[in-house]
């Protein structure tokens, strides 16, 4: 058959289960691609049912099934060989329960965290999930990808607070683990096994959640922007941090290089060395070589005054302070808007490690003529780190390689650093995901329980 | 029944394994008379069940050959840290190998620089904190055996304790395990960083009681210890006021690092025993305690007082230093231990409930107990919800535990049917996987069986546990199906 042909017995077999409207035409698969790779078809479901009677037709035919949201981490995982069906949960929309009283939420898969917060502020609460643009990201994506934001540092992961989550099996099972209340241990914790596997164990259809008290509600938030002349200096602050009575909610660094990328006023693309020093809306001249670490606190007013003692540095409120988040959030799409091909590494390991680290990847990053902006969550070593090409000529798929893979080998043996954005080409040349303290071959073994026949994001992921 | 000449084959091949056990871990690691095995029964539960051997390995090397032999020989396996656990978690329920970890009690390593422990699965919860304190850290989950249960247990059971209200239950503290695999295998998942590539099998493994692997090193998070902590005594008249108060101060958005009810029937009796200072004439006493910044916790302590005023406490009491603070805990901490003084057996229950049908949840229980003939007393973390109701019972008397039984599933039925589960951290063991199917489908538990038989496939490591024993699925929709008529009939006034 060929591949029209193929395309059009898939999407015609879709149609029956969810209606010609629920398909994309051949005209936007485009859209749909992974790693440039069209898919044989594009659908989304509009009820859960729906979504398992996908699955079980992809499963019988034996044909590979790529879970997405709202496509702003599809760049994540190997090149795959083929991609049959693209499953769309932005039909799955909205809030399903929500308990304000017990701080219990339960969302659909396709609801974005634009859509959901809203309904959160009106009640004075939050999900702590403050990610890249989250007027497309959805809840399931975020699960999937196990995403998150500088509120990390103090609210921890979706996993700390994700209380049960629902999802179609590879064999078009629904299934569950967890359920509504903040305490449970009955049955496997499979919200657990379902964060973080990026689509390859279930389509995840709904989640519920804790929410906390949103920060600035009943209490006050507050910012402390504090420089450093060096790396060194930062990182002994941070020891004093740790070992005071304050608890921030964020605890950021943000790298001299980094900080172009979160100026507060919308700039033109421009090439690095272009930049001049002093944006970031800091005025002090050390501003474009400072090292930076941006502490948020929240509570009364006597908290944060506190705080300001302290900590010293620059106090940022209102609007700023939100702004300020915000560009932290999307460091990764300012990154890739002005260099396409840059690379994004997420890089979690022991905090002890992270000042060697963030030196690591200086220096390899420029022994490929790579800069290396780096930002995280350094108190609890999590780093985001950007390698941009520093000359004007386009960096070779080898450059990346080799400074992914220098960089890892500095790293500690727990240490995981996967490459969650790279020019295409690069994927062939190096492992996106890099080594994992974790057994493969338990890992292989639960993806054989739950995906006998692999069509789930066949070929993306590390096992 | 077998003679000897059948016996004798299974009797050889018994001993011949029991011989193989010691040349592995030690002649004096090996428990095989009936008398050392009695202490090896039960747990902290109401359950029992009999080992034909205990063994106390010493090394990892040593699990795993422990493991490989039973392995080949097809005899159970079943870990066991202090058997403090309330579901029979630790019980050798088909019989075999019973692998103490009372000789791997060391803590590894206290890595303050990252915050992180790396210790012995046999290391008592406690002795962690108290090694871990001339650091300025604690581990934070703190179930009330925390003075003997082990860490190792603690991630069987994914255990609590009243501090998790804010702080989290024992896997949002772990962040790598060792473990050994029933047949053997020594694997690694994580490690010291918070988060590793691939799928999260240490999150997966921690509350799973053991029946996928048995963990025999733990990395975990430490917490620093608080600058100042407030505890808070609130005194009632009415139950109903303190239960109100939950739900106030929950919405009044303060998370107290803890939230405990005790109501008037347990707050005498645990007074009568440890003198803790409960005014024996209230009706419900709320136990908050809340930790941090000293500036924080002055604003918390003043905000959690009004809304306790509000709701009508009698009066809000606060412990003037750190001995009346220990004081108010010995009364929340040793409770079972005082309620054993009035009650031949008792049987706790570790329902969980939306946080706000505290209330409701409670009236209905009052109900049971009277539905019943039985003492019900109440005693819990009642900032998320977790229930403990303490039903009194004489074991001796056939009808009086039948009746305790019956109260018990009544209770975890409701529970369930204001959108709970039938336990928040004691696990379901053997205690209640027969009522699994009161929280999860045919094909949530299919897929959880999956994820078992990936790690566990002839289930010979801790067998018979979380896992209802009516396999066939007809079963299990009929045992689901005959759930939900016991809990319409109860809502009509059926007799029990």
């Amino acid at each position: 058959m060929s591949v029209l042909a193929v395309r059009a017995s898939i999407s015609e077999a879709l149609a029956a289960i969810v209606g010609t409207a629920a398909i994309a035409n051949d005209a936007t698969l485009e859209n749909y691609s992974i790693d440039g790779i069209i898919p044989a078809a594009m659908v989304a479901p509009g009820s859960v049912e729906q979504v398992a009677e996908v699955v079980r037709f992809a499963n019988a035919e034996k044909l590979t099934l790529v879970p997405a949201g709202g496509f702003t981490q599809q760049d994540i995982g190997r090149t795959p060989e083929r991609v049959d069906i693209v499953l769309s949960t932005t039909r799955l929309n909205g809030v399903e329960h929500y308990d304000a009283g017990d701080l219990t939420l339960g969302v659909a898969a396709g609801t974005t965290l634009a859509q959901l917060d809203p309904v959160l502020a009106a009640n004075g609460q939050f999900l702590p999930v403050e990610v890249m643009l989250p007027e497309r990201a959805t809840l399931g994506g975020v699960l999937a990808t196990a995403a998150h934001g500088p509120l990390k540092h103090g609210y921890g992961g979706v996993r700390d607070f994700c209380i049960g989550i629902n999802f179609v099996t590879a064999e078009g099972r629904v299934a569950k683990g967890g359920g509504r209340v903040v305490k449970n241990v009955a049955g496997y914790d499979l919200m657990k096994l379902m964060i973080g596997s990026h689509g390859t164990l279930g389509v995840i259809v709904s989640a519920n959640f804790k929410v906390f008290p949103r920060p600035g509600s009943k209490s006050a938030t507050a910012t402390f922007v504090l420089e450093f002349a060096s790396l060194k200096e930062a990182t002994e602050f941070l020891g004093k941090l740790r070992g005071s009575a304050l608890g921030p909610v964020c605890c950021e660094l943000v790298s001299p290089r980094a900080a172009e990328y979160l100026r507060t006023q919308a700039s033109a693309p421009r090439e690095v060395e272009e930049v001049e020093p002093g944006t970031f809306s800091m005025k002090s001249a050390e501003a474009g070589r400072a090292w930076r670490i941006l502490v948020r606190a929240t509570g009364s007013e006597t908290v944060l005054d506190r705080c300001g003692r302290e900590l010293g540095g620059r106090e940022v409120r209102g609007v700023e302070e939100s702004e300020l988040w915000r560009h932290i959030s999307s460091f990764e799409v300012a990154v890739t808007a002005r260099h396409q091909n840059a690379m994004v590494m997420h890089v979690s390991l022991p905090p002890a490690a992270v000042q060697n680290a963030v030196v690591a990847a200086e220096k390899t990053g420029l022994d490929n003529n790579l800069f290396a902006p780096t930002i995280g969550r350094i108190a609890i070593g999590t780093l985001v780190i950007a390698f941009v090409p520093l000359s004007v000529d386009p960096p070779s798929a080898m450059q990346f390689a080799n400074a992914a893979s220098a960089f890892r080998a500095t790293l500690p043996r727990d240490a995981s650093a996967v490459v969650v954005r790279c020019p295409r080409q690069a994927k062939s040349h190096f492992d996106v995901w890099g080594s994992s303290p974790t057994d493969l071959a338990a890992m292989r073994a639960v993806k054989r329980a739950l995906d006998p026949n692999n069509i789930l994001n066949r070929g993306r992921f590390l096992v | 029944m077998l003679q000897w000449p059948q016996l004798q084959p299974l009797f050889m091949r018994f001993s011949s394994f029991v011989r193989k056990l010691k040349r592995i871990a030690g002649r004096d690691a090996v428990l095989d008379r009936s008398e050392d095995l009695m202490m090896y029964e039960y747990d902290g539960g109401i359950q029992t069940a009999s080992p034909q051997v205990v063994v106390f390995p010493q090394t990892t090397q040593q699990v795993s050959e422990i493991a490989k032999l039973s392995h080949e020989a097809q005899i159970p396996i079943v870990p066991r840290g202090a058997g403090t656990g309330l579901s029979g978690g630790a019980l050798a329920r088909k019989g075999g190998v019973v692998l103490g970890f009372a000789r791997m009690n060391r803590v590894l390593e206290i890595d303050a620089e990252n915050q992180r422990a790396v210790v012995q699965p046999g290391v008592v919860n406690l002795d962690l904190s108290q090694a871990a304190a001339p650091y300025g850290l604690y581990f934070a989950p703190d179930p009330s055996s925390q003075k003997s249960c082990t860490i190792g247990g603690n991630v069987a059971n994914n255990s609590g304790g009243p501090h998790t209200l804010a702080y989290g239950v024992t896997v949002n503290h772990v962040t790598g395990i060792e473990a050994v695999l029933p047949d053997g295998r020594i694997v690694e998942f994580g490690g010291k960083a918070a988060d590793a590539c691939g799928y999260d099998l240490t999150g997966f493994f921690v509350g799973s009681e053991g029946t996928l692997g048995i963990a025999t090193k733990i990395t975990v998070k430490l917490m620093r210890l608080p600058e100042s902590v407030a505890t808070l005594l609130a005194i009632y008249n009415t139950i109903e006021d303190a239960a109100n108060s939950v739900v106030a101060i929950t919405a009044e958005g303060v998370t107290p690092a803890a939230l405990e009810l005790l109501d008037g029937w347990t707050l005498r009796t645990v007074e009568a025993a440890t003198h803790a200072g409960y005014p024996m004439d209230s009706g419900a006493v709320l136990l908050i305690e809340v930790e941090g910044m000293r500036e924080a916790v002055e604003d918390q302590a003043a905000a959690i007082r009004q809304v306790c005023l509000r709701q009508h406490a009698r009066d809000v009491r606060r412990a003037a230093d750190e001995r009346e603070r220990q004081l108010l805990w010995a009364g929340r901490k040793n409770a079972f231990g005082a309620i054993g003084r009035v009650s031949p057996s008792y049987y706790v229950q570790d329902g969980v409930i939306p946080r706000t049908r505290v209330p409701e949840t409670l009236r209905h229980i009052a109900d049971v107990a009277k539905k019943y003939s039985l003492t019900i007393g109440n005693i819990f973390h009642a900032g998320d919800g977790n229930l403990h109701p303490l039903i009194l019972f004489d074991s001796r008397d056939a009808g009086e535990t039948e009746r305790t039984l019956a109260a018990g599933k009544e209770i975890l039925a409701y529970c369930v049917s204001v959108g709970g589960s039938i336990t928040g951290e004691h696990g379901v063991g053997m205690e209640k996987n027969e009522i699994m199917p009161l929280l999860f489908s045919v094909d949530d538990l299919e897929v959880m069986r999956r994820l078992h038989d990936a790690f566990n496939p002839g289930s010979m490591l801790n067998p018979e546990k979380i896992f209802p024993s009516t396999r066939s699925c007809r079963e299990i929709a009929a045992s689901a199906a005959l759930t939900q008529a016991v809990l319409e009939g109860n809502g009509r006034g059926a007799r029990p």
